[in-house]
This record gives structure tokens, sequence and C-alpha cells, in this order.
């Protein structure tokens, strides 16, 4: 039964022809859904709803069934708010965008923001409290945390009492927090998340549009951190040669292959060892004064040096979050002396709470938790019996706290380590508030009423200042009434209304501060020289561990390695040579005396001697889809740093573990499906010569209800595409693309129908260039001439149509398809699921069974819906830049541009006269209605000549 | 030897298939009749509903428009149906004591919506927006048949893709029956 | 011999057939359910029970289609071609032929039709006047493979009945049992053995073997298409109809030498189905596979000569080095090697030879196959998506279960079916007779 008749029956609680959906919902959920359907649908009072307005965004129309509204939310990661947009069909979300207004996300969105919906519906999430192995309530709890019982046990002061909190920015947690210690003066509050900045007060602030050379180090700052999305976007703005200011040009100094290594126009690679020194190499460089303790330094600095010094003040020296103390202050010190603080780099207040406070740090509450201090241990999200280095121990020494609560999402590891167990409600169902990185206050709304009876940590808070039903919508506005964040400081009722509908409040940024000149502090590490570095990283898809049972996420191919499902220990392939190592064949790894059995994977352009291994796998809680899948590194991590000494040893030949990698051949062939070019050969390109004919209709002559009808087309620039992945979650979520699972993906049946191709120009060298590849939507599509049954026919507006319903499953079509982006469901992929994670599919598009072919098809839905909206409002055609693509939505570089070639001066049209403008085979005379954009590399040595 | 067959064995068989042969012929236009037969498409199909509501009562006697109850019908994709509440302020506390009524007093009670049963349903990969067709002039009745005399609703159109079509494939002029006639209007 | 001892000897195994036969039929039996096993876990789970992928979207199912097909070109090329070109030679395995045709035909439709992801949508390929108001697409190769197919097996049918007649009236005669020859009489349609009959049927024949010749060469050249429409390098050639019509009569004359070799000493036939007429099925082989070669050269050459670096790359480098290179070299050494061991009449003589020359060349037109479907598949399109194949125990469990239902087949013709024309046989005894002597 297909997720619109589901919603159906939700919706009117009619039509007993298809009742599944409903009937077998877990009581509790289903109630909480209807009601919020039937609530939202205007059928019944507001009883069901979350007990309080949610405002629209914009200015929508009272609901209607069958009419999605949008409602502006945050998704807060380590602490830090990016702003978004989620779709709400009848009460229940099911696509997320990113927030235009919010300056994390300037309407984009990433892979974690994307797949957060499918969390949302996960039916792993605890759904009880829990007191040891029964099932309890929160009133118990309550009764246990009391302040009056409380104090009793934690003494007068809550000398016992230690709070750990995932970081957070939130003024009201922050206030709340307060409160709680002017009730326990000497409660130990700790803040802890692998990869949270929580060290610096400060943080730098980038203006990577003003950077002419950018030179990461180890900073994968495009695809990873608060800001990536904006900065991302900023990047790719000067990627294009078109670009009035000029292309900007970046150097990539890492041990492994990241999302920036490979967008570089120069990628070197280096041991983490050598990085300190050739810092200072270039340091020195760069004040001109001849490299003193440090020799002439490898032979790349020089030519960077003299590029930075040509550029002054407008470049950007970016230092890794994963770096040395040292290496960082280096940076600052290369960036002051270029000149480049306040105009390309600054900072500002870290709008973390307890940030640069060592009081608040996880050591110290290790410490307590050793020296046997702690009575009451309260644990409000994270995960820190998983996702901490394995050599403090801390899941034995939560056991041992006499009185442990933990709040999660998941019966995770924490929570089997843990007493009480309350399930967290997820961001989507909560209301609270955030800051972005660059402090901007963002409000955190719900879009429906927590599925799983989830509570959020304002509430977790307020029940121990004694307030267990105060209900978070009321904590919220109190919090804000007491400040008045909204900067015109007009009434609070307005500011309220306003925030709401913008999701944001302008000008809530924190002001730059003085930079504190830091001191270069001698360094630890340049004495020793490691064999065998190990490098700790975030995963791509599941960062920690927290995003490990989504299976979106799982599924999403690593970029550049295209793994799925598990992570592997990257190593160069000289590295693996010396090991006798191929790609899947089983290491033992030694590091903090702990050894760890992980599968190699071999990737070009990795430093020697090195090993990059991922956090966030070999998952041992109760998320059914993440247990088992990869291997937990989390123990081989050292306290503090993110690199460390190892020991490598190859398993005996037999051992191989067979890796779910989607892209096995990077190597261009003759057919050139994907383009670069030097910046010399571009300004010898000639203008393209326009393709033939535009479709394979007659025109159509100009009709009395409009023009001629839109010919849609994309274009699709190589040159500002990272390959950070967003699309194809965007894609997936959009689109009801099912998730298919390790062993399919092994066998080559993922189902992404859009896809990342990493292409590399020689074997041997790392693949650099991303091209996303989705149907081409040929105007002479190969594949619909060969279906028997017209199931796949060219549209009037130049679509290639896939009609489902018709499609007998020949597969043919993929056969003579050369784009190979068609997808066939070899089982029936959406039976498996329950009711609760039906829920997440979109209504707009039919969800496929077994046996039929699908793919990409414009997000023709969204096509369809625009142009009958146009024709409701007056039979005006449809205008440009009304519909998005969700790829295109999503995309934070803005690399994908989707519309009408009747737009005789739309971006489309421009873009496909641009002389970098190509057909993916072009020679087969496809004549695709998707062009790409060659990349452009903007080397040295080309720069210089031009000079 | 005995003979096998009696003499009037070859007339059997000659009979047998010229009926084979006959048989072939009717069973084939017998299907494609059937496929077209209401047993098929289910049109006249008039499903009981939890409570006997009369159309006729309340478009000819009270004159209620269509859009009063089925209020999405400009504006959605779907018609909508009315809230249970839409019915109380009109009907007298008395009559909605009635047996007739116990359906409606037990979905006020209960908060959830009343079990009508679908009577015109299209498949879950067609997608069908009442507002296009009905602001661009699609009466109702074109689909949903003369609701008005029904006094037990019942399927009227045949619903066949042949039956949407029809229309699509003869829209009038200045209509453009290539957007019309494209798969992806009904099928995504 | 005289035509009373010849004809004692065609109809003993209905009377009673070797013991061999009854060990036979069981293990066929076996591997039938195996068939029923894995078809039915496909038809429950869906084509995802294979090894199928994306590229490789056809494989197993596609390669035993084409092999099938191909095997069910003998019988008619022997009985139609042959006839036509008065070959009396042919009526000694004419029989066993036709009839291995019908069940190779059979067999090979049931693959496209499992192989669909839906398969009980089957009937939208067929165009007829549906509620949707929607056609299939004669631009397709697909909807003609149904015409072609359905045709040719329907030819085939009445063909192969037309020559059974008479003979089924000998057993109605010559055997015991009344409910027996009741069942035989039914199908031998009164047929009374009057010389007007006997013309009639000699014009009927003639005239079906016109429209069967044309036939043989048409089916294949369509399923040829399946391919050679495509864009795909490897397929995309303009050789291939004749290419798979030669390859398609190859491995049918293959088969029909596998089976006459053991059906002939099992059932004692060696009056009947003489060395000589092996010996002219050998030097049929020999011909058919020279030609085989000629296609392989050119197709080749083409590939050679072609302008496109991929399309070289897939004959130059993908098929002979790639994933499935070693399967490449099997195909060639057993297809093109194999029959110059007919240029020796002491090969040509050897029935053992025979027989395992015959075996080796269907394996060969098997790989063939094989190489053409899934190692074009795999290397096609984009690199991004090249990806290798790996059979499940399902597709080798159809593959053999189809094997093993034709084995089935053929060993239930044997018993009940008078396995050579004996009507045709006297007739040109007399003129074989002459012809063998030296």
């Amino acid at each position: 039964m297909s997720v619109r008749q589901e919603e159906m029956a939700r919706r009117l609680g009619v039509d007993r022809e298809c009742p599944e959906g409903a009937d077998t919902v877990s009581r509790r959920g289903f109630v909480k859904l209807l009601g919020a359907s039937i609530a939202l649908a205007g059928l019944d009072g507001c009883t069901r709803m979350p007990a309080s307005n949610i405002l629209p965004y914009a200015d929508q129309p009272e609901l209607t069934p069958g009419i999605p509204q949008y409602y502006a939310t945050s998704m807060v990661l380590d602490g830090f708010a990016t702003g978004l947009l989620v779709e709400s069909h009848e009460g229940r979300p099911t696509k997320v965008e990113g927030n235009p207004d919010h300056p994390a996300s300037l309407g984009a969105a990433g892979v974690y923001e994307q797949a957060s919906v499918l969390q949302l519906y996960d039916p792993h999430r605890a759904g009880r409290v829990r007191h040891r192995l029964g099932t309890s309530s929160w009133k118990e709890l309550a009764a246990v945390l009391a302040p009056s019982t409380l104090r009793a046990r934690v003494g007068a002061g809550g000398a016992g009492l230690f709070l750990l909190l995932e970081p957070t920015s939130s003024p009201l947690d922050s206030e709340l927090l307060d409160r709680l210690i002017g009730m326990y003066p000497a409660a130990g509050v700790h803040f802890y998340s692998p990869f949270a900045r929580l060290n610096d007060s400060l943080l730098p602030q980038y203006d990577v549009s003003e950077a002419d050379v950018i030179v990461a180090v180890d900073a994968d700052f495009l695809a990873t951190g608060p800001f990536h999305l904006r900065y991302a976007r900023d990047f790719a703005a000067r990627r294009r040669p078109e670009a009035s200011r000029g292309m900007n040009r970046l150097y990539a100094i890492e041990p492994s292959v990241t999302v920036t290594g490979t967008a570089a126009d120069h990628r070197i690679a280096v041991r983490p060892g050598e990085i300190v020194p050739a810092l200072e190499v270039l340091l020195a460089a760069i004040r001109g004064t001849p490299g003193q303790r440090s020799g002439p330094g490898p032979d790349w600095v020089a030519p960077i040096a003299r590029d930075l010094r040509a550029h002054g003040d407008r470049s950007l020296i970016v230092a890794g979050p994963y770096l040395p103390e040292r290496a960082r202050a280096l940076a600052h010190q290369i960036n002051l002396a270029l000149g480049n603080i306040g105009r390309t780099i600054w900072f500002s207040r870290s709008p973390l709470l307890g940030a640069g406070d060592e009081r608040h740090s996880l050591a110290r509450l290790v410490d307590a938790l050793r020296a046997g201090h702690v009575d009451t241990l309260i644990c409000v999200g994270g995960n820190p019996s998983y996702a901490t280095p394995g050599a403090l121990g801390v899941a034995s020494l939560i056991r041992r706290v006499p009185q442990t609560v933990y709040l999660g999402l998941y019966e995770n590891e924490t929570a089997r380590d843990c007493q009480w167990m309350v399930p967290a409600a997820h961001f989507l169902e909560s209301w609270s508030d955030a800051r972005a990185y660059d402090g901007t206050l963002s409000i955190v709304q719900p879009l429906i009423e927590p599925l799983a009876g989830g509570k959020t940590s304002a509430e977790l808070l307020s029940l121990l200042l004694g307030m267990p039903d105060a209900h978070p919508y009321d904590l919220l506005r109190q919090a804000w009434r007491g400040r008045g964040n909204f900067g015109d400081g007009s009434d609070f009722e307005d500011g309220w209304r306003k925030i709401l509908g913008r999701g944001v409040v302008e000008g809530s940024s924190f002001p730059r501060e003085q930079a504190g000149s830091a001191a270069l502090t001698p360094d630890a590490q340049r004495q020793r020289s490691l064999p065998i570095e190990i490098l700790f990283r975030p995963d791509a898809r599941v960062r920690d561990g927290a995003f490990a049972n989504n299976g979106w996420l799982q599924e999403l191919p690593d970029p550049v390695t295209t793994l799925t499902w598990g992570n592997a220990a990257h190593l160069s392939p000289a590295t693996a040579q010396r090991f006798g190592a191929v790609t899947g064949d089983l290491l033992d790894i030694q590091s903090a005396g702990l050894t760890v059995r992980i599968p190699a994977l071999v990737m070009p352009g990795h430093a020697d001697d090195t090993v990059t291994v991922h956090f966030g796998y070999g998952r041992d809680g109760s998320e059914a889809l993440a247990r088992g899948v990869g291997v937990d590194v989390y123990p081989l991590w050292p306290d503090g740093a993110f690199t460390a000494g190892a020991s490598v040893t190859r398993m005996p030949s037999a051992s191989h573990r067979t890796l779910a990698i989607t892209q096995p051949h990077h190597t261009l062939d003759a057919s050139k499906p994907a383009r670069a070019m030097t910046l010399d050969e571009y300004s010898r390109l000639g203008p393209r010569k326009p393709s033939r004919s535009l479709t394979l209709y007659e025109p159509q002559a100009s009709l009395p209800d409009g023009p001629a009808r839109q010919q849609w087309a994309m274009t699709i620039d190589l040159g500002a595409c990272i390959g950070c992945g967003a699309c194809m979650v965007a894609c997936q979520a959009e689109n009801n693309v099912p998730v298919v699972g390790h062993d399919d993906v092994v066998r080559g049946r993922e189902m992404h129908w859009l896809r990342i191709d990493w292409y590399a120009a020689r074997s041997g060298e790392p693949a650099t260039i991303a091209q996303p590849m989705l149907c081409q939507q040929c105007e002479k599509a190969p594949c619909e001439y060969v279906c028997p049954v017209e199931a796949t026919v060219h549209s009037s507006d130049g679509l290639n149509e896939m009609v489902y319903n018709r499609c007998v499953g020949t597969r043919f079509c993929s056969n003579n398809c050369p784009y190979k982006v068609r997808r066939f469901n070899w089982f029936d992929y959406s039976a498996g699921l329950s009711p609760i994670e039906g829920l997440v599919k979109n209504p707009d598009v039919t969800v496929r069974e077994r046996g039929v072919m699908e793919k990409c098809t414009f997000c023709v839905q969204r096509i369809r819906q625009a142009e009958i909206a146009a024709r409701l409002d007056g039979r005006r055609p449809v205008r440009e830049g009304e519909i998005q693509t969700a790829c295109q939505q999503t995309c934070p570089t803005r690399a994908i541009v989707f519309g009408s070639l009747t737009e005789k001066d739309g971006q489309v049209a421009r873009d496909r006269r641009n002389p970098r403008a190509y057909a993916a085979l072009e020679d087969l005379g496809t004549e695709p209605r998707v062009l790409y954009l060659a990349r452009v590399r903007n080397s040295a040595s080309e720069g210089d000549r031009r000079k | 030897m005995a003979q096998l067959f009696a003499p009037r064995a070859n007339v059997v068989v000659r009979s047998v298939l010229v009926a084979a042969g006959a048989l072939a012929v009717c069973a084939s236009f017998a299907v494609w009749a059937f496929a077209r037969s209401p047993a098929a498409t289910g049109q006249y199909r008039r499903p009981e509903q939890p409570i006997p509501f009369s159309h006729p009562l309340h478009v000819n006697a009270l004159q209620i428009d269509c859009r009063y109850c089925h209020t999405g019908a400009e504006r959605s994709t779907m018609a909508g149906m009315p809230p249970t509440k839409a019915c109380v302020p009109c009907h007298r506390d008395d009559l909605l004591q009635t047996s007739l009524f116990a359906p409606l007093r037990q979905s006020l009670s209960s908060g959830r919506g009343i079990a009508w049963r679908r009577v015109t349903s299209l498949p879950d990969f067609v997608f069908f927006d009442h507002a296009v067709h009905v602001r661009t002039g699609v009466a109702c009745e074109s689909c949903h048949g003369p609701v008005q005399l029904m006094h037990e609703l019942y399927q009227a159109a045949p619903l066949t893709m042949e039956s949407c079509l029809g229309c699509h494939r003869a829209a009038a002029a200045g209509y453009d029956r290539g957007r019309l006639t494209s798969c992806t209007t009904c099928h995504r | 011999m005289n035509d009373r001892a010849m004809i004692q000897t065609i109809l003993a195994p209905l009377d009673e057939p070797p013991r061999l036969w009854i060990v036979l039929v069981a293990v066929c039996a076996l591997g039938t359910l195996l068939w029923i096993t894995s078809v039915g876990y496909t038809l429950w789970m869906g084509i995802g029970a294979w090894g199928n992928n994306i590229p490789v979207a056809w494989a197993f199912d596609i390669v035993n289609f084409v092999w099938w097909i191909g095997i069910g070109h003998a019988g008619t090329f022997i009985s139609a071609f042959l006839l036509l070109l008065n070959q009396p030679w042919r009526d000694a395995v004419a029989r066993m032929a036709e009839a291995m045709t019908l069940f190779a035909l059979a067999i090979a439709a049931s693959f496209p039709l499992v192989h669909l992801g839906r398969p009980w949508f089957f009937y939208w390929l067929t165009p007829y006047p549906s509620t949707m108001g929607v056609w299939p697409n004669f631009k397709s190769a697909l909807p003609w493979d149904v015409a072609a197919i359905t045709t040719y097996f329907l030819v085939s049918l009445m063909f192969f009945y037309l020559g059974l007649v008479p003979d089924l009236a000998t057993a109605r005669d010559r055997l015991t049992g009344t409910t027996r020859r009741r069942i035989y009489g039914v199908f031998a349609l009164g047929w009374n053995g009057g010389g007007r009959q006997w013309r009639r049927r000699r014009a009927a024949l003639k005239m079906m073997a016109a429209i069967a010749a044309a036939l043989v060469v048409s089916v294949h050249s369509i399923v040829s298409l399946d391919f050679s429409i495509a864009q795909l390098p490897g397929w995309h050639s303009t050789i291939f109809p004749p290419y798979f019509v030669v390859g398609a009569i190859y491995s049918g004359l293959a088969m029909v030498l596998a089976l006459a070799v053991p059906v002939r000493a099992a059932y004692r036939l060696e009056a009947v189905i003489t060395l000589l007429h092996l010996e002219r099925l050998a030097k049929l082989l020999l011909t058919i596979g020279l030609l085989l070669v000629y296609c392989d050269a050119i197709e080749l050459y083409t590939a050679a000569s072609s302008h496109d670096p991929v399309e070289r790359a897939m004959h130059m480098v993908h098929w002979p080095f790639g994933p499935f290179g070693w399967l490449y070299w099997t195909m060639l050494a057993l297809t093109v090697l194999t029959p110059q061991l007919f240029w020796f009449r002491r090969f040509r003589c050897n029935v053992s030879i025979l027989f395992g020359a015959a075996v080796a060349i269907l394996m060969g037109m098997w790989l063939e196959r094989f190489v053409i479907v899934v190692a074009s598949l795999s290397r096609g399109g984009v690199p991004s998506k090249w990806h290798d194949y790996v059979p499940t125990w399902v597709d080798w469990g159809i593959l053999f279960g189809s094997l093993s239902i034709f084995g089935l087949f053929f060993l239930l013709f044997l018993r009940f079916v008078p396995a050579a024309a004996m009507g045709e046989l006297r007739r040109s005894r007399f003129e074989m007779l002459v012809e063998t002597k030296p």
C-alpha cells in the first residue's frame, strides 16, 4: 500500500481498505500521529498538537490536507546550530532543507541535516523510561531526583552531583544550569563530545570569499566543522574562472585524503609529524628571516610562501581542529605575519558553555569518578561509555557510580551502563534554542509531538530544579522573555512571532574579539619520531557514532573512497605494500596498549607510514542497524591527541573482508566522462557550439494558456562541486529511495538515483574529480527505444519519464544506459519497513515495488506541483527558480543549476553556452539535458605565467 | 482384428477441432468484455457507510454546496472530508441521539474520525489533483456522477486509465495536449 | 535389414525401454525438481536471488535463453533446409532433431518470462486492446522476440506433427494393447497410408519447410537484435544477425550429434542412424564452424578498425584480458579448434570423438553467449559503474535444471514416439544403400 494511501488513512481515519499503516503502529505512536495530523487538518480540536502554537515559516495559508507546510528550526551538532526549514505533510515532517536566513546554512544542508528526518522515525529509538531492567516513569524519576531527595544523597552543596552534557550553546540550557548551580553550588558540570572545540574560548572565523590564496593545513573546512556549508559556498563562488574577482587558489597540506584536499589546486601529502616543522619553515619564509632551527624544509614550502607573500593580506591559513596546539599557533603567526587577521580571519567568543574552562572538561569528571566523589551522575545526550578514549575506561567508571541517569535517543552503550534511561526527544520534537558558530541565536521548534514520549535536556534540568512538569515551550518563552533577545528590543510577542517564523535572530552574532597572539608553546612531539603514525578522524557518515543507526548515512558512500557500511584503515599504496596488504586485508593495529583488527583500504594520495582510522563503528548498543557494522577504534585513542604512534601487523593472508565499496574503478577511461583542465587550457577554449536540437518533439507553438512549454535542463559545475554527498541524501529523502544493506551494495545494487563518481586522471593518483552522476535526461535516450512496454518515454517538456507502474522489469533500459544511472528493485525493499518507518516517505512520490526500474526524474513531482500551482494562480508559466530539485536545493556550493531552456537568459541557458560546458559521453549523441562544466585548476605555475 | 474406432470417430474429431477454435475466439472476446465491465472496474460499487448519509437530502433539499464539506476541492490535491464537528451545528441534539448517529457520537468522544468507506478510489501510483481539475472547469459530476441523486453513494466512473485518457486526449483547444498526456502528469 | 526389421527396431523402445532409461529419467526428474526450486525461489524473492546487478542486469537468464534458442535451430534446419535440398539422409535424424527443437524452444521461452521483474505482467509485451489505452513499444526488439519465438514454436510443432502422423499410424497398427493403440490412433488422425495421403503430406511438408526455412533465419536474427540495437560496446554490431544464426545452427547441430550418438547406441539404431549420417553431420559442423570463425574474425576486425576507443577497448582489452578473459579464451578454443578435428575422416567416424567434440562445442557456444552478455555489460558505460558478476546457487540451479528438463522431455519422447521417420526411411533406404557403396 502506498504511503499516499497510508497517509489518507492516517489523516482522516477513513478507509478501512488500507489500514495496515494505521493499525499496526504502536498505540501511543499512532494516537499521537493521528492526533497531530487530525489537529493540523482542522478536523478536531487542537488537543493532540504539541500543546502550543507553531507558526508557519513564511505567510502560509491555513493548513489544508494535501498542501505541505514548512517550519523553521535548527539542528545542533557539537553545540553549534544550523538553521533548517522542514517540510511537513499533515503533521509529519518528511524533508529537511537549509534555512536561507541562517548564517550556518545559507539555504544549504549537509548530510547529517538531510538524514536527521530518518532518525526521527527510527524504530530502534528508546521508547520508555527505564530503571535498571524494569519499565519506570518520568514521575518516579522525578521523585528520585526531587531536590529534597537528591540533597539527602549528594549533600546540601550537591558535592556528589555531577552532570555530563553534550556541548551546548543554548541560552535556555545555560540559564537552567545557572539556576541548578545556584541550587547545588558544589555540583560538577562537564561537557564532552569527541570533536567539540571545548578548549578554545575564542573561535576563528573565516571569510573564505575574501581570500585569493588559501592554505588548508590538515583542515577539511569545506566538508566538516560547524560552518562548513558557508565556507564551501564562499569557496565555490570563486572557483568559476568566469567569476569577476578571479579564481582563488587552494593548497591542501594533509596526511589523509579529505574532501578539501581533493578540491585543492595543489595537494601535498605529509605525515602528521612533518607538519609543525614545515609550518616553522613557512613562517620563517613569510617573515623573510632565514628559517632558524629547522633547515631548508621540504621543497614545496618555498613556492607556497612566495604565493602567500604575493597576495599579502588576501590570503588565509586554515589550521585544522585536530592539529597539535603548536601547529595552530604557528598558523596563527603566519596569518598575523601576512596581515590576514581582521581581513580573512578574525576571532569571536565561543558560544559553547564552559568553553576553554578546564573545570568543565571530561578529564576533571574522570578524576572525580576515579576518586569516587560521584554519587549521582546525569548524562545528558552523547554516548560517553562508547565515544571516549579507551584509555580512560569511562564505561567501567560510570558503572561504578551509585546512581546514574542517561537521557538519550537510543538504548546505547551508555544507557546500558546507567541505571536510569530516559528517552530523549529528537530535535524535530523539541522546543529549544541554540547559537550558531558565530553566535547567531537560532530557534529549535518541534514539528511533531514526541513519538516515543521523549524529553528534552531542558525538561531534565528543570526536573532537577524540582519542576518535573514544566513544558519546554513555557521554559523557552520564560527564558526569552527574561532576556530581550530581539535586537530591535520591540514587543516580545512580535519578536517571538518573528523568530518562530524566520528561525534566527538577525544581528545576534558575537562581536569580533581582539586575537590573543597565541604564544608558541615548545613542541611536545617534535622530538619523538614515530614508525607509524595513526590519525583519528570523525567518520564522514556516522560521525562519532551518533548517526550509526541511520540507514541513509550508513549507505552513503564515503567521499573519495566510496566505502559504505563500515570503516577501514586508510593507507598509502607504498605503506600497504610494505605490509603486503591489499584493500580488505585485515590489519592488527596497536596503539595505547590496545589492539584492534581492521580491514585495510589502500588509498592513493595518503601520506606514507601513516594510518587513518575513523570513529563511529563497531557499535554495541541496541541500535539494530549499527550493531556489528565496522570496527570500534575508540580503544586505540589515547587521551587528547588526534594523532598517535601505532604499530601495524598484517594478518595471515587468509583473513580478508569484502568492503562494500560502490566504486571499485577510479581511473578515467577513453570515454572521459569527467573533465578537468588548467587555467591556460581554459583560456584557449573556443566558444561552445550548441547542440543540434533541443527536443525530440516538434517545437511547441505558443499556446493560448501560455508560451511554449518549458524545456527542463540542468548544469553541474565540476569546478564548484566538492563531492560532499549532501545531494545524495537529499535525493534519497525526496524520492523515497530505499536502503539495500551491506550485501547488496557488495553485489552492486545500491539504489542511489544520484551518485558521486570519483575519478583520477591516471591510476595510482588520488581520485580528485567529483562528478555527480544522475539521469542525464537524454533527448535521444537509449533507454527509451528498447523498453518493450513504453515504461520509459519522453515528455513534451523534455523529461525522460519513468513510469514505475508500467514497468515489467526487463532491465533492457539499464543495459542500454551508458551512464548506468538506472536502478532496479531486486527485492521488495520497502516491504520490511515498520509503519513508523513508512512515515518518512514522501507522499508525492510512488513507493516502487519489487521488480521495477527506477531513476532520477528531475524531481518531476516538484515540477508538476509547481505547474499546477502556477495554473491555479492565473495561468502564468512557471518562472525560473520557482522549481528547485532536491539536490540543487541542498547543494552547499550551488554547483547544480536547474531551469528551462526556454528562458534564453536564464542561468541554465547561460551555463550551456559556457565554453567549459560539455555533455558526458558526448560522442554517443544522446544529447543529455544535463551538461557539466569542466573543472578548472588554478595551479600556481599557471598563475605565475599569467602575471 | 477388431476395429479401434467406430465409423463416427471422424465426425467427433472434426467437431472437437471446430469447437476448440470457436471456444478460443469466444474466450478472447469474453476477456475483452469482462475487463471493461463493472465487475472488473468496480463501477456502480456502493460500499455500505457507517452512517447512511444522503447527498440528495443535503444537496437538493438543504441546498448545501459541495465545497461546504469538501473544502479542499478547489485548493488542494484532495477534496477532503468534513470534520465530525461540522455535522453538529446543523443537526438537532435529539436527532444526534438516535442510533443512526452512533458512529458520529463515538467519533466525537473518541476524537477519531468517522470511518467512511472510500467510494472513488484510484491506485496508489496515480496522483490526482482535485484543485487543478475543478479550477480548470472539470465539473465534479464528470467523475463522481450525479451525486445529488445518489441516496447511496456509488462509484460513477469506471476509473480505468482509458477513461482518464479519454478526457486528457480530447482536451479542448488552448490546453497543451502534450502536457496533459505526459505520463508524469499522473504517474510520479 | 529389411523394412519390417527396421520398423521393429524403431518401435521396440515403445514396448520396453532399456533399463538405462529408468535411471536417466530418475536423474532428470531430480534435476527438474532443482529447476522448480530455483525458479520458485526466484519468483518468491525477486530477481535479487540471482547474481545480476547494475551494470550486469542480464546474465545467466539471457545467456541460457540465447543458448537454448540456438539449439532449437538445428531441428528445423535439418528438416526444412535439407528437405528442400533433397538430402534424403536427413530422415534418420530429422525426427530426433525436430523433437529436440520443440523442447529447446519451450525451455528457452521460459527464461525471458522468469527473468522479468514482474513476470505476472508478461502479457503487456503482446499487442492487445487494453483498458490502459497503451500499446507495446514496437521500436523495441523484445515484443518482436515474443512474436518470433511463438511463431517459430507453432510452425515447428505443426511441422513435427505432420511428419509424425504416418508413424503414429504405424504404431497404431503394429503395437499391442487397445488403449495404447486407441491413443496412437487418435493422434494418427485416421491415416490409412493411401497414396493420395502420402502425396498431399509430401506437398504440405515441402510448403511448411519453405516457411520454416525462412523462420530459421528470422528468429535468431531477431533475438540478436536484443543486443545489436543497443549502444553498448560489444553488443552494438551489424554482423550480429547472421552471426547469431550461424552460431545457433552450430550449437543446434552439435546438440543433435550429442543426442544421436548415445541414443543410437542405447537403442541399437546403428542400422538406422548409420556412421554415414554422423559423418555428414560432422562435415556440416565443420562447415558451419568455419562460418562462425569468419564471423568472429569480422567482428574483431570491425572493432579493431573502429574509431571509437571504447569499442576497441571492449574487444581488445576487456573481453580477452578483463575479469572474464579466461572464459573468452576457453570459448575460442572450444568453438574454433574443436571442429578442425573433422577435417579427418577417422575422427568423423569415431563416435566417442564425435560425442566429445559435440559437447565441447555446446559448452563453447554457451561461453560465447556469456562473454557477449556478461563481459560486455560488466565493462560497459562509465568506469565508475564497472562491476563484476558472480552467479548464485539459483543461477546454477536454473541452468542445470533446464538441462534436466530437456533430458526428461527427450527421454519421454523416446519412450512414446517413434524416434526415426519410418515412412521417409522406407522411401529413401534404396538411395542410401547405393550411396554408401565405396
